[in-house]
């Protein structure tokens, strides 16, 4: 038997053992699997396993990299993908019972993108139904039922990315891929204590993606490192003819390499002075922590407060308008119903009902903040704060009564369609993992990424993980 | 746990955000916007802590209620009803917010779309010779 640490490692660190032959793709993907076929279950992380994909995939790698042919640091390193990804040949539920049966023929580019550089898929991870674009009041709003978080499985890992988040926490694989249209990629790797990447919007392809809210949704990375989600990044990141919300070639590209930190420009950081209404007293100790750290390894640290207007209100309904049209069908056709929740089978009744007017004057604010946040960062790099003001929240709580708080950094940052990354910056008195919660300019991904992999450079805390027998 | 006022909006990813939608009286079919249809804004079956809404907010409330009972009724239960009802009603606030934020005629909307523009398209052959133009152009 592997030791658990193996299964803890940065895909930098697999890499290189890879690299230098001292580590077998194959021996690798295969004790991920047994891992995820003992512990997947115990979590609800996956919706299901590919072992065939994944040892075919596995010794191909090996076979290439053993004739000198490396292709670089994802070359032979497991994965997990949300369920929402199209996988040619194989289920693709989007999470919810009416698309349980659902087969593409083709991958999606993601997909494609993580084939070519030599990835190892071992599964699809389970979600929250839809992404959450129906609504959801519980945890349990998936057809792979409520996720667990590795941390404490009477706790939620947040959606929409649930399998993901706990699928990295639980080391059931080396990294997964995750989506956001609103928070589902930050929420789940700060409840779950892993690093996660949401890229600028149009920067990583959603051919092949389910839809959402078209111009809000979004595909990164959840890793164990600031760095690993720079790596992945790396991979998927790129224009795409079949996504025409990518952006353009020469924008959308992503390289990097660690010799490119030694020409990094010095961070200017804006601490946000209100992010949230409070932090949980869990939360505030570690968040406070995280501020005198970043006082003391970045250049400079200085308030600053978010402009203030309806941001959330449109970012609502954007969301609201666009998701009622993505699954007017199933609406339409009232199969809605076979949702597991019992928000998401009626909230799609009352989206519909939008006045095209309304969704007009969402988008005109959305331009309004778009340039008031591109103002800002002339004056910093990355804005921060707590990536939530909870930690992660009992399994059977109502989220839609009892976890109700404005979110205006979220609003802000998905409607603009900015980079952001949650790094585990600590733990509350319960030992629920804490995020720390950096945002940059549009198109300068490589600024929160720098942010990250910087208070990484001087703390532990994405090191740890939590104990699973 | 997170702090509930009048002003906030769910976090929780989508839980409540795309719940939090209100109707477009302009969407409503006809019949159920006009006055004899829609009797004066109806308070039923409101919780205890539903949002206070202008007279014209409530109208449109109830306008949208309607419209969705009108279209859906016949396939939702009692409870999904009611649970419509405040999902409407909690949806005025922000859309009443959102409306009364300032923007001018010129605010362009902050759309990602990009147009099909002529170069990706097939290449058009071109004649040898172009033809005089026949008359001056107008626009």
């Amino acid at each position: 038997m592997p030791g658990e640490e193996i299964f803890h490692l940065s895909v930098s660190e697999l890499a290189k053992r890879i690299e230098a032959k001292k580590l077998s793709p194959v021996e690798l993907t295969q004790i991920y699997l047994d891992r995820s076929q003992k512990l997947g279950p115990r979590f609800n992380a996956y919706a299901h396993l590919t072992p065939e994909i994944a040892l075919e995939q596995a010794k191909a790698a090996e076979k290439e990299i053993q004739r000198g042919h490396y292709r670089g640091p994802l070359h032979g390193i497991p994965y997990a993908a949300k369920d929402l990804l199209a996988v040619k040949g194989l289920p693709t539920t989007w999470g919810a019972k009416p698309y349980a049966d659902q087969v593409f023929d083709y991958n999606a580019t993601v997909i494609d993108h993580l084939h070519g550089v030599g990835a190892v898929m071992v599964g699809k991870a389970s979600m929250i139904e839809l992404a959450g674009g129906m609504g959801y009041r519980f945890a349990s709003a998936s057809l792979q039922r409520e996720a667990k978080n590795p941390w404490d499985t009477t706790c939620w890992t947040c959606g929409s990315s649930s399998g993901s988040g706990a699928i990295v926490a639980a080391g059931l694989a080396a990294f997964a891929i995750g989506t956001e249209t609103w928070g589902s990629i930050i929420c789940p790797s700060a409840f779950c204590g892993v690093s996660g990447l949401r890229p600028t919007y149009g920067r990583v392809s959603r051919y092949g993606a389910m839809a959402l809210a078209p111009s809000m949704d979004k595909i990164g990375p959840m890793a164990r490192s600031a760095e690993d989600c720079a790596r992945i990044f790396a991979a998927i990141a790129g224009h795409d003819p079949k996504d025409r919300g990518t952006v353009p070639i020469d924008k959308g590209a992503f390289t990097y390499s660690p010799s490119i930190e030694l020409h990094s420009r010095p961070l200017r950081v804006g601490w946000l002075t209100n992010a949230w209404k409070t932090l949980a007293p869990g939360v505030a100790k570690p968040i406070e922590a995280a501020n005198r750290t970043l006082k003391k390894y970045f250049s400079s640290v200085k308030n600053v407060a978010l402009p203030v207007g309806p941001w959330e209100e449109a970012g609502n309904i954007i969301v609201a308008v666009e998701s009622a049209a993505s699954f007017r069908s199933l609406i339409r056709s009232g199969r809605v119903s076979e949702l597991t929740d019992p928000l998401g089978q009626i909230a799609g009744y009352v989206n519909e009902q939008y006045a095209g007017a309304d969704y007009l004057q969402a988008l005109k604010v959305r331009e309004i903040i778009q340039k008031k946040m591109d103002s800002l960062f002339d004056t910093f790099d990355v804005i921060a704060t707590a990536a939530q003001p909870v930690p992660a929240t009992p399994l059977t709580l109502n989220l839609e009564t009892d976890l109700a708080f404005p979110d205006p950094l979220g609003g802000i940052g998905n409607i603009c369609g900015l980079p952001a990354i949650s790094v585990p910056c600590g733990f509350t008195d319960k030992n629920l993992p804490v995020g720390l919660q950096f945002v940059g300019r549009a198109g300068d991904d490589y600024a929160v990424i720098q942010a990250g992999r910087t208070f990484q450079l001087h703390t532990d805390w994405h090191k740890r993980h939590p104990k699973i027998h | 746990m997170g702090n509930k006022s009048n002003s906030a909006i769910s976090r929780r990813e989508f839980a409540r955000r795309a719940a939090l939608a209100s109707a477009a009286a302009s969407l409503a079919p006809t019949e159920l916007l006009s006055s004899k249809s829609i009797p004066a804004p109806l308070p039923a079956q409101q919780p205890a802590n539903a949002p206070k809404l202008s007279p014209e907010s409530q109208a449109e409330v109830e306008s949208r209620i309607q419209a969705i009972f009108a279209q859906y009724g016949n396939r939702l239960s009692e409870a999904q009803k009611t649970d419509i009802r405040r999902l409407a009603t909690e949806a005025q606030p922000p859309l009443d917010r959102l409306r009364a934020f300032a923007t001018d005629n010129g605010d362009g909307p902050g759309l990602y779309l990009k147009p099909l523009i002529e170069r990706e398209r097939k290449p058009l052959a071109m004649p040898a010779t172009p033809k005089p133009a026949a008359t001056p152009k107008s626009s």
